[in-house]
């Protein structure tokens, strides 16, 4: 391991992110910091309906409020309709003749200050006439239930039914065979940053700035709503603070209703959302009911896996396709398992839209089958970590890889070893022995592997280019339609081109999106950035590398493949003390090559070609790598009062192939992910009445503090896949899964019971510890 | 949020005579902690607010051995939290305050504008009612309330047009007496699902409880006194027993919410627990100053 931490000089270093001293003085400039001269604020009329038809909309009383200067509603869109493919086209930026969730857009308003907009909403008339809806996904499956999309015919929105092996057979043969169903919570994405926009029209052509994770998917959008060629379509990227999927992947009603304000009105239109209607209007976490049957032999290794899966979809399509082909696709990994079937359905209902999220699908089987092994491994008398270790996948010998049943190809996984390391890092040994009870509270452990795939390669565009130009004073810069939403990636690119060139980050600079100028990528999902624009930096790189090399080698008299750079010289391999300075090099070639600069261009086309099978029949290597993590954690249990919380007492286990830099690898594990992998185990929810949000706030929804969690202690399993640049894979959305496992199954080491509707909040484990008892008198 | 004029007086004097003299609705503002949070919500919308944050001579904690502890209505939180005085006669107060909100809210919120609000899941109007404290009340004049008394419903409380809430003052500890708090948090600063502060006096001697102030929160539309349990208490030794029996009959007599945080049969069951360990525990004090 420390051969390879030190086969560079920049990678696999704990280099400060490029990005901080911006964010840390409030510098940094996110999409509502920004402003122009004449601009207006934009504001969104919102419908008191989640199923209700529009008879009609009255803007003239709001029209005459002086201020206001543009009102449009969801016909002024002509008709179009978006998705996230042309199958899934069911939505408009505005609801024309129909609302199909509780406090979607109708109208939109340009005023002079944000106040008068907001007033003016309040005087746009709309008579409606209410429409029996439904909420729960079960209902809506059935005959004769409402219907969200009439033309449809049904509100299944997308249904999958894999088979592999013999599962039948296998349970048949199984020593012991469970079934249980886990439900999963409505939750948020929970940034801070708010969707923000910024738009205006200018030389014919349509401008916007916005907080976007994936600014090209935007670009595409706009230029169908509003018939324009991308040529005419910019779309510039400020600092994104988060994103985590969802609303700040694609578009909400805020992007198309700033656009056309702004053509309406011919000024600049910002339009900001509240915190409010963050959370009663924007794209969510699905909530997923998974019944979950799990074969074992006595020694309690896998047999068979059945998933039965219904999930909540919302009220438009958006990425719930792709979510429901993840939220099964990886159930035959971390774990060798050779019979596993599922079905599994996506519905519409009258509930705000649910879309992907960090540990995107996988995160709600995880759980299931987290759960009912452990109730299997009580079963057995086997210890669920010993459980784990013995059905891991064992990582490839270099040069081979394993192929799941399903055909994911796996080239490095270390599942086992981060298990391992967990048990050791948290002390899992002897933990039995301890006394656990004090008073009313009682502690416990529970523990949860998990892998995910990095590099998605769904559907098409899924390669990824990078420039990397290199300055007549030598300084670099470095640009990828890639986007930094939090995670690093800027970094990440900026650390690869410095070590390709043999330069210090002191020479990077990097920029965000700007569509006029940097070459197209699908944006930050998937977990594809480090590894697709990773790879396309070190190509472009290496590509204005051998342009210095070139001139430098003309100039030295010598081949240009027996110089190299470092220490910003190009020096003689065979004799370092022959050297040219970087800046006369870099000066050389940017006057000898085609112009005052000089420009590498990458790019990487592993995400190219789709797993065509992948959705209909789950067969295929969806991902370029996968990741694998395991995480253990304590919970205190307070018997009398149902409160659980996570002790001191926790560790994680990480393969991201090779930590490029392995403070950030720790600020997505131990920090981000972990904080969102428990949040859903304890604390995060939304509570929904008829369609209606009752927690639109971080004060009712809950979500956990360091206080709440205090870090886990980190391991990084290092295996170098072949598949990603250096070594890398994906990093987080394994961990953002094992969370929320960990800790219910150690609420049921504290207590024994298992919570099946996570979180477990309070209540919920009062009630199961009243029933226990309850069982137990009986 | 809808527009409004806007006033900063900087003297008692000039606010008392300013409220006096606005028509139509006035709300006093402070921190604006709880009272911003209904503006943005649209809950509230006054024409006129008279912001006294600025009122400096309302910002104090003292103490004397006769008067007990007096702390004026623009004191902070964490003025409370981090008082020494506090610290050393009325610790339960400070363990409160650790309890109160995140760091910001204690920063900027008022004690003044805490129990003004009128939430009955508030933490310092139950302690300060276990305490047997009052409120001074400055209007057109002066006016002195018990603590207990103040509470009308929700959100409602004892101000007239005009009056303003200057001073809390909380009576010296009677010798052999103990307090406590406790409440229900999913975290660390959340408002009570439920809470409950306890008062008692033993006598030395013989182990009997003379006098128990009970208060619940967030259990009633206002702080809710557990007198039935306080009956049960008095005159006798606690011990485990008597302590679930109290907890039983605070867990009937209580008319909780139910909210996303938790059923009423939930509340109940929590408001039986509270009690309890409030009541362990100022018990457990009590005994201790022997
Ligand atoms: C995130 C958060 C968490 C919280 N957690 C807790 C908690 O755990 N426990 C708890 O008890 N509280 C909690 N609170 C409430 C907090 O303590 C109060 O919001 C704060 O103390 C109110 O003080 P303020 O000065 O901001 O009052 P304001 O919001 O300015 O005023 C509140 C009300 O009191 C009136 N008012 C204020 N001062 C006076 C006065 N001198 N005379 C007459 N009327 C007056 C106002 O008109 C208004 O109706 C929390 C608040 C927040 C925002």
């Amino acid at each position: 391991m420390e051969e390879i931490k030190n086969k560079y000089s920049i990678l696999g270093k704990r280099i400060p992110r490029v990005d901080a001293p911006l964010k840390v003085q409030g510098q940094a400039k996110y999409a509502a910091d920004y402003e122009m001269a004449g601009m207006l604020w934009g504001k969104i009329k919102r419908a008191p309906y989640a199923h209700a038809i529009i008879k009609s909309i009255d803007t003239s009383k709001a029209e005459m409020l002086p201020g206001v200067k543009g009102i449009v509603t969801g016909k002024d869109f002509g008709g179009f309709k978006w998705g996230w493919q042309g199958y899934t086209r069911d939505e408009t930026p505005l609801a024309v003749d129909r609302v199909k969730y509780m406090y979607e857009g109708v109208a939109a308003v340009a005023a002079i200050d944000k106040d008068i907009a907001e007033e003016a909403c309040d005087l746009i008339d709309v008579e409606y006439e209410e429409l029996p809806a439904v909420f729960d996904p079960f209902e809506a499956m059935k005959e004769g239930a409402p219907l969200l999309h009439p033309e449809r015919k049904t509100n299944i929105l997308v249904e999958y039914h894999w088979d592999f092996g013999n599962v039948d057979k296998a349970f048949d043969e199984s020593y012991l065979v469970m079934e249980e169903t886990f439900q999963t919570p409505k939750s948020a994405k929970g940034y801070l940053e708010p969707p923000s926009v910024l738009a205006w029209w200018e030389h014919d052509t349509l401008h916007y700035v916005g907080a976007k994770g994936s600014p090209y998917m935007i670009w595409r959008i706009l230029g169908r709503a509003f018939d324009l060629p991308l040529s005419k379509v910019r779309v510039i990227s400020p600092i994104i603070g988060c994103d985590f999927g969802g609303t700040k992947n694609d578009g909400h009603a805020l992007d198309f209703s700033a656009c056309l304000l702004a053509k309406k009105t011919g000024r600049p239109v910002k339009i900001v959302y509240s915190q409010w209607e963050e959370l009663t209007t924007c794209l969510r976490r699905h909530s997923m009911a998974v019944r979950c049957k799990m074969g074992m032999t006595r020694d309690g290794y896998l047999t068979g896996l059945y998933t039965n899966c219904v999930a909540d979809g919302g009220a438009y399509a958006r990425m719930s396709v792709v979510s429901m082909y993840l939220a099964n696709g990886f159930n035959t990994v971390p774990y060798k398992l050779e019979n596993f079937r599922t079905d599994t359905w996506c519905v519409y209902t009258n509930n705000p839209i649910a879309a992907a999220m960090r540990g995107h699908g996988r995160y709600h089987t995880q759980y299931a089958m987290d759960g009912v092994m452990d109730m299997m491994a009580k079963k057995l008398g086997i210890d669920p970590l010993e459980l784990r270790i013995k059905n891991s996948i064992p990582n490839p010998k270099p040069g081979e890889t394993y192929y799941t049943v399903n055909q994911v190809r796996i080239g490095s996984c270390g599942v086992k070893e981060c298990l391992e390391k967990s048990g050791e890092l948290f002390g899992w040994d002897g933990y039995k022995k301890e006394n656990k009870v004090d008073g009313p509270i009682a502690r416990g452990a529970g523990v949860s592997a998990s892998g995910f795939l990095s590099g998605a390669r769904l559907t098409g565009h899924n390669s990824c280019s990078a420039v990397v130009r290199i300055n007549e004073d030598g300084a670099v810069n470095v640009l990828t339609g890639a986007t930094d939403v939090g995670m690093g990636s800027d970094t990440a690119m900026c650390m690869i081109a410095a070590e390709v060139l043999g330069l210090d980050m002191s020479d990077m600079e990097i920029k965000r999106v700007d569509t006029a100028y940097t070459y197209p990528d699908p944006g930050s999902y998937g977990s594809r950035v480090t590894i697709y624009a990773g790879e396309a930096t070190m190509h472009a790189a290496e590509e204005a590398k051998q342009q210095i090399l070139s001139a430098a080698a003309k100039e030295m008299d010598v081949a240009p493949d027996e110089l190299d750079i470092k220490n910003r010289r190009i020096f003689m391999k065979s004799d370092e003390t022959r050297f040219m300075p970087w800046l006369q090099a870099v000066r050389l070639a940017c006057y000898q090559g085609n112009g005052n600069v000089i420009v590498g261009k990458g790019v990487s086309r592993r995400g190219v070609k789709p797993a065509v099978q992948a959705f209909e029949k789950g067969i295929g290597d969806t991902g370029t790598n996968y990741g694998f993590a395991a995480q253990i954690n304590e919970v205190e249990v307070d018997l009398e009062t149902g409160v659980a919380r996570c002790t001191e007492r926790s560790s994680m286990g990480d393969d991201c192939g090779f930590p490029l830099n392995p403070t950030i690898v720790e600020t997505q594990g131990i920090g981000g992910s972990y904080h969102q992998g428990i949040a859903c185990g304890l604390y995060e929810e939304f509570i929904m009445e008829n369609g209606n949000t009752l927690n639109p706030n971080f004060v009712d929804y809950k979500r956990p503090r360091v206080y709440e969690a205090p870090f886990p202690k980190f391991h990084h399993a290092i295996t170098q896949d072949p598949f990603g640049p250096y070594g890398v894979k994906e990093c987080s959305e394994a961990t953002t899964s094992t969370g929320a496992p960990a800790v219910i199954s150690a609420i049921y080491d504290a207590t024994g019971v298992m919570i099946k509707n996570m979180p477990a909040t309070p209540e919920k484990i009062w009630r199961a510890l009243k029933e226990k008892k309850a069982q137990e008198n009986k | 949020m809808k527009d409004f004029n806007y006033s900063a007086p900087k003297t008692v004097k000039e606010a008392i005579s300013l409220l006096g003299s606005l028509q139509g609705e006035v709300k006093v503002l402070c921190g604006g902690q709880s009272m911003l949070v209904l503006m943005k919500q649209g809950m509230l919308a006054p024409e006129h607010i008279v912001d006294i944050k600025g009122i400096s001579e309302l910002d104090y904690i003292r103490f004397s051995e006769e008067k007990g502890l007096t702390i004026g209505a623009l004191a902070t939180h964490g003025a409370v939290e981090k008082s020494p005085i506090v610290k050393e006669k009325y610790p339960v107060l400070a363990e409160m305050e650790d309890n109160l909100a995140v760091v910001q809210t204690r920063t900027w919120g008022t004690i003044g504008g805490n129990v003004c609000h009128g939430d009955p899941a508030a933490d310092p109007p139950a302690v300060f009612i276990a305490l047997s404290s009052k409120y001074k009340l400055m209007g057109k004049k002066e006016r002195i309330v018990n603590a207990e008394d103040f509470y009308k419903d929700l959100l409602e409380v004892d101000l007239e047009h005009g009056e303003l809430l200057v001073e809390v003052q909380v009576p010296p500890m009677p010798a052999n007496s103990g307090v406590a708090q406790e409440k229900l948090m999913v975290q660390k600063g959340d408002m009570g699902i439920v809470g409950a502060a306890a008062f008692v006096t033993v006598n030395p001697s013989t182990g009997i409880c003379e006098d128990a102030r009970i208060v619940l929160t967030n259990v009633a539309s206002i702080p809710f006194r557990a007198k039935g349990s306080e009956k049960v208490l008095i005159g006798k030794k606690i011990d485990e027993k008597l302590l679930e029996e109290a907890g039983q009959i605070a867990s009937e007599e209580v008319d909780p919410p139910a909210d996303t945080h938790g059923s009423e049969e939930y509340r109940r069951d929590m408001a039986r627990v509270f009690l309890k360990r409030a009541t362990a525990k100022a018990l457990q004090r009590a005994q201790q100053k022997n």
